[in-house]
């Protein structure tokens, strides 16, 4: 196996086009051992083996990747170094500054720009730092799990691109019985016309307790394959919010799976606000019996956005608990899908489980498909599911306006009103409080 | 002193008329309570003073101290100061009353200034009355109209009952202070003790600078708030106006002699 030492500048300006070789200098510019630029090659090869998505599959029926091309993009990022707190752009300061955390890692340009840590987490056992870092610190811990076990390479296309070429990511280890009492903060802010590949790995031991935030953006005229991983061991509770506030010209893959153990308890919140498109493939996969999931979505697509969620509950386990809602406003001649399916193995009786997904049209020429599902493969459980479609009621903006409310007040009332069931269930009150500015201000534009 | 004049107003939906030519005249310091059977328009006539779009006005007009609002839209006549209290209130999901009314008090006071409501897109939460003070206000108001103070963090409406709706529309009118007000059927599907609270509610708020039209079906609210004029309402417009004792003679002998004494030509056809 032939590694490069180049200078990183070097080995991008090298790399014309996505190929074995581009993964090789990838690893390369990362200096990474030999066993992960093994997966990163195994990846490649997956990659190269799955087909291109197709109109035809039943995943990508709606969703089409029409003028998407690889070619468009330098394959993965430069790392620039460091930054003081003072020399951060003041977007991401802001979004540093936006809440109280108890550690923080910013990613920009495939790399670490600023971290700080305003607890010590060390003391306790906890491990949040920034992947690249882990593999060469807790390289046990992260083969352990890294894409191993809630989310494979070969899961889909993207997600084997993903392995191979994986830059920015959080490794976060929160042992037994550990609680982390402020949210853990990863902000990536993604360069233009560039491939990135993000990635969340949360290992939660039995009974530890964490709320962790990532925040995304940037991502002008580029494409991100995210992979997101939680790992919760037996009675470990989690809260997990994914916010996807990426450029308009964004290509956006997202796959995440939570992996649950018994009697764990884990909300996730997915956002997901920004992109020209947006795949993202979410599973909870109920391992262990008593576990208790819920899964909330908000997405408010503007213009010519395309947001396309597709869910899976699967419930292989007895007495398990899930529940899923997603709900989303369209303007303009946007368009989402919903697709999800609550998937009941044979033996897990008393499965209790939801699924709603709500859609508010606010422009006729915007357009919501939502396809629930039930594979049910046992008999004694409790499956429901339900979509609506429906535009803001006359008569509810009449009652505002009769009150005194401007109609642009109004609506924006109404269409928050209607966000407001999944806003009622974000943990962490600055989160609210900003997913509240981005709905004013699309509502607005 | 202000003048709510309503007149010659007709209006229609679609093609129907429904509202014939009514003529009634408010004035602040009085209160004017309207009784007219089931469809006869008491709610089309309220709808249409409080701006809703759904209505054309065919002929005739509204004027608030002499000048016509029909031009209009409903936040602006909220914000001249005309309110209605709706017979049948929306319930509006996520959308708590604290928070929707916080916006409307601070629009109905001008708290919201000029350059602010070119911004009302804006950051929710800016040009508002300060959170504290509003709270205040509110809690006592709460307190002073029997509304159980969990209600202002309720979304609107979900899950009231028929009474609670109620007592909440009159809860906004005492927040809000308008100059004129339109109770459309306030007393209706209420107990004995919310009835006490709502007449108690509005004749603290029935004062020199207010006016009220109170449409209802039953003379007993009149027993608690005390009219000045009773009109009756027919057919789309007002066939006779009187003092309490029009309210007596309805709850005696119903709608029948109305209709009778429309034929006869007793009351103006
Ligand atoms: N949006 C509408 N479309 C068609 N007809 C309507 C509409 N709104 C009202 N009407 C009709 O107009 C008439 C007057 O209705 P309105 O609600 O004003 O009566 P009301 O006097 O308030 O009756 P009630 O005492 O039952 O409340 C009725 O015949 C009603 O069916
Ligand atoms: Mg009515």
């Amino acid at each position: 196996m032939t590694v490069l030492i180049k200078e990183p500048k070097e080995i991008v300006e090298a790399t014309a086009g996505f190929s074995q070789e581009t993964v090789r200098q990838a690893s390369a510019a990362k200096d990474e051992p030999a066993w992960m630029l093994d997966l990163r090659l195994r990846a490649w090869q997956t990659f190269e083996s799955l087909p291109w998505p197709k109109p035809t599959d039943e995943d990508w029926r709606r969703t089409r990747l029409t003028s998407f091309n690889l070619d468009n993009y330098t394959p993965f990022a430069t790392p620039g170094g460091t930054l003081g707190l003072d020399e951060l752009d003041p977007i991401l300061l802001n979004a540093l500054d936006e809440m109280d955390s108890s550690a923080s890692l910013l990613y920009r340009d495939g790399g670490v720009i600023y971290s700080r840590e305003n607890q010590d987490l060390k003391q306790q056992g906890i491990i949040f730092t920034d992947l690249q870092t882990a593999v060469k610190q807790h390289p046990e811990l992260v083969r352990r799990y890294f894409m191993t076990e809630a989310v494979k390479p070969d899961a889909n296309k993207f997600t084997a691109l993903h392995a191979a070429l994986w830059d920015t990511g959080s490794f976060i280890f929160v042992p037994s019985n550990t609680k982390v009492v402020l949210p853990l903060q990863a902000i990536l802010y993604q360069g233009e016309r560039v491939g990135g590949y993000h990635h969340t790995l949360l290992v939660a031991e039995e009974g530890a307790e964490v709320t962790v935030v990532d925040d995304l953006l940037g991502a002008k005229n580029s494409f991100q394959a995210t992979v997101v991983e939680l790992i919760l061991k037996d009675n470990a509770q989690v809260r997990y919010m994914n916010l996807q506030d990426f450029e308009h010209t964004a290509w956006n893959f997202l796959t995440g799976s939570a992996v649950m153990g018994k009697d764990t308890d884990l909300r996730w919140i997915q956002v997901s606000w920004g992109s020209r498109l947006t795949k993202a493939f979410l599973d909870l996969d109920m391992r262990g019996e008593g576990g208790h999931g819920e899964l909330l979505g908000l997405y408010f697509p503007t213009r010519r956005q395309h947001i396309d969620h597709q869910t899976l509950q699967l419930h292989r386990v007895p007495n398990c608990f899930s529940d899923l809602l997603f709900n989303g406003a369209l303007k303009h001649r946007a368009r989402s899908v919903y697709m999800g399916i609550i998937k009941v193995l044979p033996g897990a009786q008393k499965t209790d489980a939801f699924q709603r997904n709500g859609n508010l049209i606010l422009d006729s020429s915007a357009r919501a498909d939502s396809i629930p599902g039930l594979e049910i493969e046992a008999d004694d459980v409790r499956c429901t599911h339900a979509a609506t479609a429906a535009q803001v009621e006359d008569e509810y903006v009449f009652y505002l306006m009769a009150r005194g409310l401007t109609r642009p007040q109004a609506e924006r009332m109404i269409v928050q009103g209607f966000l407001q069931k999944v806003l009622d269930r974000v943990p962490v009150e600055s989160v609210v409080h900003k997913l509240e500015k981005v709905i004013a201000r699309k509502i607005s534009r | 002193m202000s003048t709510l004049a309503i007149q010659n107003l007709h209006v229609a939906i679609g093609d129907t008329e429904i509202l014939k030519g009514v003529d009634l005249t408010l004035h602040s310091g009085e209160i004017h309570a309207m009784m007219g059977p089931n469809g006869s328009g008491k709610s089309t006539l309220s709808y249409v003073v409080a701006g809703h779009p759904h209505y054309k006005v065919t002929q005739g007009d509204i004027l608030l101290d002499g000048e016509s609002i029909l031009d209009m839209e409903a936040d602006e006549r909220a914000r001249t100061g005309i309110f209605l209290a709706f017979q049948y209130p929306v319930s509006i999901p996520g959308v708590s009353v604290a928070n929707f009314l916080r916006t409307a008090v601070s629009n109905v006071r001008g708290y919201t200034t000029k350059e602010a409501d070119s911004n009302a897109n804006g950051v929710i939460g800016s040009n508002l009355m300060p959170m504290r003070e509003f709270r205040r206000e509110l809690n006592t108001k709460m307190k002073e109209f029997n509304v159980d103070s969990s209600f202002a963090r309720r979304y609107l409406n979900e899950g009231f009952s028929g009474g609670e709706k109620k007592r909440t529309e009159v809860l906004q009118m005492a927040m809000l202070e308008p100059k004129f007000a339109i109770l459309d059927e306030s007393d209706s599907g209420l107990d004995i003790d919310a009835l006490q609270v709502v007449s108690d509610g509005i004749n603290k708020l029935a004062t020199e600078d207010r006016g009220f039209l109170l449409i209802t079906h039953y003379q007993r609210i009149l027993n608690f708030v005390k009219p000045d004029y009773v009109s009756i309402f027919f057919g789309g417009r007002i066939v006779k106006t009187g003092g309490p004792e029009v309210a007596h003679m309805l709850e005696e002998r119903g709608y029948n002699w109305v209709e009778e004494e429309l034929v006869a030509g007793i009351v103006p056809a």
